[in-house]
């Protein structure tokens, strides 16, 4: 092999970890080298445990049972003293824990009349401005935006028009949450329909339709004047906006890509690099991307009005660890490179990605 | 008749015996002679040369030289003695013909084991390259391998570095911690009395101040002014419901799963059909404006079916044809007017004639193909064209499994057909 090919970024496999459970979510807890594995248990109720990283090994800290199976955690809307994890569950329950004392959650919902397939939290760890919130999106076709300090009802709720028939909900996402006021939600359907909701002026902004089910979006960063969007979706593709120019028609401008034959199901973008991120695929390989801009992000159009323009994507690196589509993927924010990813397999593993101080 | 080539000079040594044989203008090739352990035979049509020889040769040492017109053999005894004679002198035909299919056969085996001798040596050679091969891509994946261990070594290390500064910071953020809260307890009893509790002494782990060590930090903080944050955080925001609508889809199928090509097909199919205007209008210039509407006369023909007015029914469907002749319900209500008519080969024509205009055959048609398929197939069945009928019930059971009526029909034919078989 050249040493060019050793230039790459690696995608080192540290840790493997079996488990007797189906994993669905797997979350960094922030400011540790502990880890979190969200699932469902053989006998039908939910798993939530706590590991840290020692050495070549993940040790077992703590085991959480719950009534419901766990569909999707996350630590975006608390403080870095509390840590508490918010939590979706098979059926449509919003629960905030407390880890230390996870008898009793700190916050509950039936947010939802079905599972919760996708959780997200802005406004906490120290992370961007304004109030701390939570969205979830479910199969009953509604997503809803949470504050914990309300109880019972959301602070905004996106729900079909009575009547007409409803969409899947499959992915959310927050963005744009760079002062106090402003905030979106993204949010993916099934039927390949991407819906931008504002928040602050509580309306639809945009909505395209990438004609796969969306598997998964997520803003390269939350806390900024919203920049890029990535969707991911069934039959390998992706898409990647771009979100500072919005034309009145045409939209975001995008560019997109054929990964791999199978679904794309998760993407996450590098917190200390928000143009390089990582998909994980249903074939159990893992894709590590890296997005370059064009020389000029916007243009203007036959009429005058702006639009965007998209760049283009570079494979930097790609890897199979598993047969069994990996779900879920999580970058550690405190270790440039170090990630987890949980895959249908059962099994838990550690990598860390080299490399990436020179790209 | 061969020639039989006679003058041949011999002389032997105790373990040799040499031969010259002139070729008389003939030429030789190693092809031409052919040896064995007793017997020696130099063929060149016409020439023949054979020689049962006195006692056996090593004919694998043996040598033949070919040039100047002459054959010269050097021929190594078996046996160290003087021979009598070159060859045996009173050979019998017998034992002649004997001796010369011995030598072939022997010279056969001898060949076949060389053969196979060159065989083993040859799979040796491969099996040779083979391994020889495998151990230079083995060193070459052991170097990789080499490399991605070093790597993951390192990556190790350094990850274990980080942890323990993770250790470390944390230990001295909580001595830190301590010393911070015991100064600010105090102001904070005052001011935030309900916000105690959040206070809470942090345990290892958990931990937020400006004297981080790694990177990472966002924000320099302290607990205090996280308390002030806290309440310059908005309130929540007021409840509100945004309706969305999705994305219609003419056929709610998944993109994979879809058969979008021949559903389009179809689609455009049907636009096409509407448009169409057949032209020969001469003879309905005298017709009104609604009547000249094949989409009209179609259903004013099955309101008149629905009447019992089969023949005026018929009536409206032939003028809608002579308009429009793409349209395939037109024929397939046509077709079920003929039933009633009996008019049996008439409807077994339009039947057929719907069918092969609702082609690409799509979710969207199935009911028409159906309905097409049964009524000919009742029409088959009141001719007595028991098999023909019966394939096309199945045909409709096919496409519309569930349905009970069609399966019973179909029964009864096949019992009608075994019927029939068994009687004649």
């Amino acid at each position: 092999l050249p040493a060019a090919c050793m230039e790459r970024p690696q995608v080192v496999s540290h840790v493997q970890q079996a488990l007797n459970y189906t994993v669905f979510d797997c979350k960094w807890v922030p400011r540790s080298a502990r880890l979190l594995c969200l699932g469902s248990a053989a006998r039908g109720t939910g798993l939530v445990q706590l590991y840290e990283l020692h050495g070549a090994r993940l040790e077992l800290l703590r085991e959480i049972e719950k009534p419901k199976p766990i569909k999707c955690g996350t630590f975006g809307a608390t403080s870095l003293q509390q840590r508490y994890l918010a939590t979706g569950d098979f059926d449509g329950n919003l629960n905030i824990w407390n880890l230390e004392a996870p008898e009793i959650p700190v916050y509950s919902v039936k947010g939802h009349k079905e599972i919760i397939n996708s959780i997200d939290g802005v406004g906490g760890l120290g992370i961007g401005e304004g109030a701390p919130e939570i969205v979830t999106g479910s199969r009953d076709g509604t997503v809803k935006v949470w504050d914990p300090r309300q109880k019972d009802t959301p602070v905004a709720n996106m729900e079909p028009v009575q009547g007409e028939s409803k969409r899947d909900c499959w992915t959310v996402a927050f963005g744009n949450a760079y002062n106090q006021e402003e905030r979106v939600v993204c949010a993916g359907y099934d039927n390949g329909d991407i819906k931008l909701f504002d928040l602050k002026t509580m309306s639809l902004r945009w909505e395209t339709n990438i004609k796969n089910g969306v598997c998964s979006v997520e803003f390269d960063r939350k806390d900024i004047n919203m920049n890029k969007l990535v969707a991911t979706s069934l039959e390998g593709k992706f898409h990647v906006f771009d979100m500072r120019t919005q034309h009145p028609t045409k939209g975001f401008a995008s560019v997109s890509e054929k990964a791999q034959k199978s679904t794309i199901w998760q993407v996450r973008h590098l917190p200390q690099n928000r143009d390089v991120f990582m998909t994980s695929g249903g074939s159990g390989s893992l894709h590590l991307w890296k997005y370059e801009y064009p020389a000029q992000r916007s243009k203007k159009d036959s009429e005058g009005s702006e639009m965007g323009v998209a760049g283009s994507v570079s494979l930097l690196q790609n890897v199979t660890l598993s047969t069994q589509p990996i779900s879920s993927l999580d970058w550690s924010p405190d270790k440039k490179g170090l990630c987890v990813c949980g895959a249908f397999d059962q099994t838990v593993r550690v990598l860390i990605v080299t490399k990436l101080n020179k790209i | 008749m061969p020639v039989w080539l006679r003058e041949h000079s011999w002389r032997q040594t105790l373990t040799a015996v040499y031969l010259s044989l002139p070729l008389r203008g003939a030429r030789a090739t190693a092809a031409n002679i052919f040896c064995s352990e007793q017997y020696l035979k130099v063929s060149i049509p016409p020439f023949l040369f054979e020689a049962v020889l006195y006692a056996p040769i090593d004919d694998t040492n043996s040598t033949a030289k070919i040039g100047n017109g002459n054959i010269f053999f050097t021929l190594y005894k078996k046996e160290l003695a003087m021979w009598d004679s070159l060859t045996l002198a009173n050979a019998d035909k017998g034992k002649l013909q004997y001796l010369r299919e011995n030598a072939v056969l022997k010279a056969h085996e001898k060949a076949k084991e060389e053969t196979e001798a060159k065989k083993i040596t040859k799979q040796e050679h491969k099996k040779y390259a083979l391994e020889a091969t495998m151990k230079l891509e083995e060193a070459e994946r052991k170097r990789i391998e080499d490399l991605k261990e070093k790597e993951r070594q390192k990556v190790a290390k350094e990850l274990e570095l980080w942890k323990n500064q993770q250790k470390d910071a944390d230990k001295y953020k909580n001595i830190q911690k301590r010393g911070e809260l015991h100064q600010e307890i105090e102001p904070l009893k005052e001011r935030k009395k309900e916000k105690m509790n959040k206070t809470r002494i942090p345990n290892e782990g958990s931990s937020k101040t400006r004297l981080k060590p790694t990177k990472g930090c966002h924000g320099p903080c302290s607990m205090f002014s996280e308390n002030l944050k806290e309440e310059q955080l908005p309130a929540p925001r007021s409840a509100t419901t945004i309706k969305v609508s999705f994305t219609p889809r003419v056929f709610p199928t998944a993109l994979r799963e879809s058969r979008v090509a021949e559903e389009e097909e179809w689609l455009h199919k049907q636009a096409e059909a509407r448009r169409i205007i057949n032209s020969d209008l001469s003879e309905l210039e005298d017709l009104k404006a609604e009547e000249k509407n094949p989409d009209w006369l179609k259903d004013k023909g099955n309101k008149m079916f629905a009447m019992g007015n089969y023949l005026g029914a018929v009536n409206a469907y032939n003028l809608a044809v002579r308009l429009n002749n793409k349209l395939p319900l037109l024929y397939l209500n046509r077709a079920a007017c003929h039933l009633k008519l009996r008019n049996l080969h008439k409807a077994i024509e339009d039947s057929s004639k719907a069918l092969e205009l609702l082609t690409p055959p799509v979710p969207d048609n199935e009911n028409a193909r159906v309905k097409a398929h049964v009524r000919r197939g009742t029409a088959f069945c009141q001719l007595e064209l028991y098999t023909e009928g019966l394939q096309d019930y199945e045909a409709a059971l096919k496409i519309n499994p569930e349905n009970k009526n069609i399966e019973k029909d179909a029964e009864k034919i096949r019992h009608l057909i075994q019927g029939t078989m068994q009687s004649s």
